[in-house]
């Protein structure tokens, strides 16, 4: 498989990830904030900004924050890289560039994805983005389950399964971080507390998972157990990276023929399989005890760098060409187009 | 016209008016050619809105699919459009598709014999059967490939004429695209989208099949390996995404099941051309190009070319990769070259001509430029190297400052221009704002070139969609049909 083909399903199937991620982390938070009693708006928004996109950039956009500014941002603004629409727009383009290699099926849905979110009133959206929010999530779903079903579960698929993973396993991690520093700060018992803790939840689709697995017992600690630990939870980090280390043993295979340019410590295979022993046997109490928030930043940060190893085995060869940029991109662009015979 | 009172086409076909040119369809008002008499009879029953939900639901297809194409110029939002669709398919009898079909043949073999010789010997230009300049002196004319020895000697393996019917039927060829013709993915999608909307008329009409047009092409790529490679690592190269042309680059891929690659996903080493993998670099056999000449290699052409591979044009020469289509076809593709094309086929292979060419006259002689400068308001005037509608005049329709503007840039630059009679294209009725209309229309066969000259029946019907409009161009506004071609 090309290194430009594999490199293009990873970020499609990162993009249609994030997509689906930020519109699920937005309505939880529209439908929370309906339920919180004086809640300052700003406040309740704000990390939730930093989570789906870049607080500072918003605040030089926009003057202040509110449901429909934070919708427009979230949802359309073209300057905001992380906006869904944008995001829709590379998954489309990196599926474009890769359609040869996709199912017709999987290039068709997200085709119509896209034309159909082009082709929705924009203004009634940020009033009342819950119709928005449903076909993004929906068609998120469904291009997994089209995925699985009509394209062969090869190199290919391994990789969009990568992208995938790794995309969940940070947005769960963000959330978490966001979340928590907020709960812990709220005095034990206030209703608000739980409030926070199931929005959480919900965010990462956690809650009647949790629910089912810890009972009654909804803590702070024990929802930070869950989205980290969990084996069986799709969105939990763990679950995430033992599909990312299955994905990437499944690429790297046997194979010893293969030229590579990382020195053999900095594998994916060994980053990834260092973190997943890590979290098997993690006591969750060793953590509390120092710091949940330290230890959030520092796998995020190892995630990471785990994810530049996959860049730098996989996607990239030897010879490196510098993206084009400014100039340079619309240069090729139009060097693109040529007449039509 | 009211829709609720209409009941069936009949009607809307009944008002349609030959307007004095050629038709596909009909012989005489109400009176369509006996090989149009079913489909006649079958749309006359057809209840229009019907007809119009058909077609609605096609366009929707071809939307989500994303079978389109970009315009540029507009602005940056809705630049995709969908290349419009007719639902009414053209017809061509066995009889007239089996004298096609042998004209081209004969054509492209002349052609290609053409390239390999001004490359080589120049026997033509010695025996002064084509003037010296015109040869060296076309833009696409590549001294890079002179002495250059390709798989088979073929220079243009896959080659787009483009067929026009004047006033009394005869088909004539008005160019021949050597170069990289596009729009065969539209040939074999209108093909699909009549077989899902008009199963049963299809099924009724004996209409010959096209869809193995991707297995020829694969047998072609495959026949012209360097060094008979019995399994040849054919890939496609494409500028990219932002190439109007990307889905039929991605189409043809998909459908021979081979790589598509652009040129970053090239690189040359030892004069060998590989692709770059996630499992390290494989070797690369055939690559069939979609990117023009000046792109291919920044060291060998245009060292600005973001889209290329450095040291291709070694690899090239070393003869360890094939491009299909060759370096330099170009030449062939001018315009004021083809004139020449009928004298080829005599001087190559002694043979007449089948088909015939538009009359054509050229800047470069001079009673041929004495007479275009005073007709102008007579004739379309095209410079020799656009294509894709382009750098033309069409004198009739013409205003006079732009009259003015081709008569100075033809005194200024003779060679560059050519002239011909305008041609009354012949007309078939055709689908749009609820009526049925006559739209000019041409018919761009594929025909390949590797061990053997195949040519799947068929091709694609253009035809211009703006009301007594010629130009069939993508680019300008025009749309597409079905070509159905008869079994015997």
């Amino acid at each position: 498989m090309l290194s430009r083909v594999a490199d293009s399903l990873f970020w499609m199937s990162r993009y249609i990830e994030r997509a689906e991620n930020i519109t699920r982390i937005l309505t939880i938070n529209f439908n929370a904030l309906l339920d919180m009693p004086m809640v300052d708006a700003a406040k309740s928004w704000r990390p939730l900004l930093a989570i789906s996109g870049d607080l500072s950039l918003y605040e030089d956009l926009y003057p202040e924050i509110n449901v429909r500014n934070v919708m427009d941002y979230t949802l359309w603004h073209v300057g905001n890289p992380n906006s869904v629409i944008n995001c829709i727009v590379r998954v489309r383009e990196n599926a474009r560039s890769v359609r040869e290699q996709i199912s017709s099926e999987m290039w068709e849905h997200l085709n119509r994805l896209y034309h159909h979110l082009r082709s929705m009133n924009r203004d009634a959206t940020r009033r009342s983005p819950h119709e928005f929010f449903t076909i993004v999530r929906d068609g998120s779903h469904a291009f997994q389950g089209i995925t699985n079903t009509t394209m062969p579960h090869g190199e290919g698929y391994e990789f969009i399964q990568l992208g995938k993973y790794i995309e969940r396993a940070g947005m769960t991690l963000r959330a978490l971080d966001s979340k928590y520093a907020t709960v812990n700060a709220l005095p034990e018992g206030l209703p608000e507390a739980s409030l926070h803790l199931i929005a959480l939840l919900k965010s990462c689709s956690a809650f009647e998972a949790f629910r089912k697995s810890n009972g009654s017992q909804l803590q702070a600690s024990r929802v930070a157990e869950f989205l980290l630990l969990s084996s069986e939870f799709p969105r939990a980090v763990r679950f995430c990276l033992q599909h990312c280390l299955d994905s990437v043993n499944a690429i790297s295979g046997k194979e010893s023929d293969v030229i590579r340019t990382v020195p053999d410590r900095q594998t994916p295979q060994r980053l990834f399989g260092k973190l997943n022993a890590e979290l098997e046997y993690l006591d969750m109490q060793d953590v509390l005890d120092q710091s949940l928030v330290d230890y959030i930043n520092d796998l995020f940060a190892r995630i990471n760098a785990a994810g530049d190893t996959i860049t730098r085995s996989f996607f990239s060869t030897q010879v490196i060409l510098p993206p084009p940029r400014g100039m340079a991109a619309l240069q090729q662009s139009h060097q693109q187009q040529q007449q039509q015979q | 016209m009211s829709d609720a009172a209409v009941q069936s086409l009949k009607s809307v076909l009944d008002q349609y008016e030959l307007g004095g040119f050629f038709d596909e369809m009909f012989s005489t008002p109400h009176q369509p050619h006996p090989h149009y008499q079913t489909l006649y009879g079958q749309l006359s029953d057809l209840n229009p809105q019907l007809f119009d939900e058909r077609r609605r639901a096609a366009d929707a297809s071809f939307l989500y699919q994303g079978i389109t194409f970009t315009v540029y110029g507009d602005n940056d939002d809705g630049i995709e459009r969908i290349f419009p669709f007719d639902l009414i398919p053209r017809i061509i009898p066995h009889r007239e598709w089996a004298v096609i079909e042998k004209g081209l043949v004969q054509r492209v073999t002349a052609l290609n014999q053409f390239l390999w010789d001004i490359y080589h010997d120049q026997r033509i230009i010695r025996e002064k059967r084509i003037p010296t300049e015109l040869v060296f002196g076309a833009k696409h004319y590549r001294r890079e490939m002179i002495g250059l020895n390709v798989p088979q000697q073929i220079y243009s393996h896959i080659i787009g004429s483009d067929l026009i019917r004047d006033d009394h039927g005869n088909y004539l060829v008005l160019e021949d695209n050597l170069r990289s013709p596009s729009g065969v993915s539209y040939m074999l999608e209108n093909r699909q989208a009549m077989k899902r909307t008009f199963a049963r008329m299809f099924a009724r009409y004996g209409v010959r099949a096209i869809d193995h047009y991707p297995q020829e092409l694969l047998n072609t790529l495959h026949s012209v390996a360097p060094h008979h490679e019995a399994d040849p690592n054919v890939v496609l190269l494409t500028p990219g995404i932002y190439n109007s042309a990307y889905f039929e680059h991605s189409f043809l891929a998909r459908q021979m099941g081979i790589e598509i690659v652009e040129g970053r996903d090239l690189v040359v080493h030892d004069n060998k051309v590989f692709t770059r993998t996630v499992r390290g670099l494989k070797q690369v056999d055939v690559i069939y190009r979609r990117i023009d000449d000046e792109f291919l290699d920044p060291l060998g052409f245009r060292s600005d070319s973001t889209l290329g591979v450095a040291g291709l044009l070694n690899a090239y020469r070393a003869g360890n990769v094939t491009l299909a289509n060759a370096i330099g076809t170009g030449v062939a593709d001018d315009k004021a070259v083809y004139a020449y094309v009928p004298d080829m086929i005599r001087f190559y292979l002694a043979e007449e001509p089948i088909l015939q060419n538009v009359p054509t006259y050229l800047g470069l002689r001079d009673d041929d430029r004495q007479y275009m400068l005073e007709h102008l308001d007579r004739l379309v005037v095209k410079s020799v190297n656009e294509s894709g509608g382009y750098g033309m005049l069409i004198g009739p329709h013409a205003t006079h400052a732009e009259r003015e503007k081709f008569y100075d840039m033809i005194v200024a630059n003779p060679r560059n221009f050519i002239a011909q009679p305008v041609i009354s294209l012949s007309r078939h009725p055709t689908y749009f704002d609820g009526e049925i209309h006559g739209c000019h229309v041409d018919l761009r066969p594929y025909i390949l070139c590797g061990e053997k000259i195949t040519l799947v029946p068929g091709g694609l019907t253009r035809v211009a969609l703006k009301r007594g409009s010629l130009v069939v161009n993508s680019s300008q506004g025009g749309g597409s049909k079905d070509t159905w071609v008869l079994q015997e």
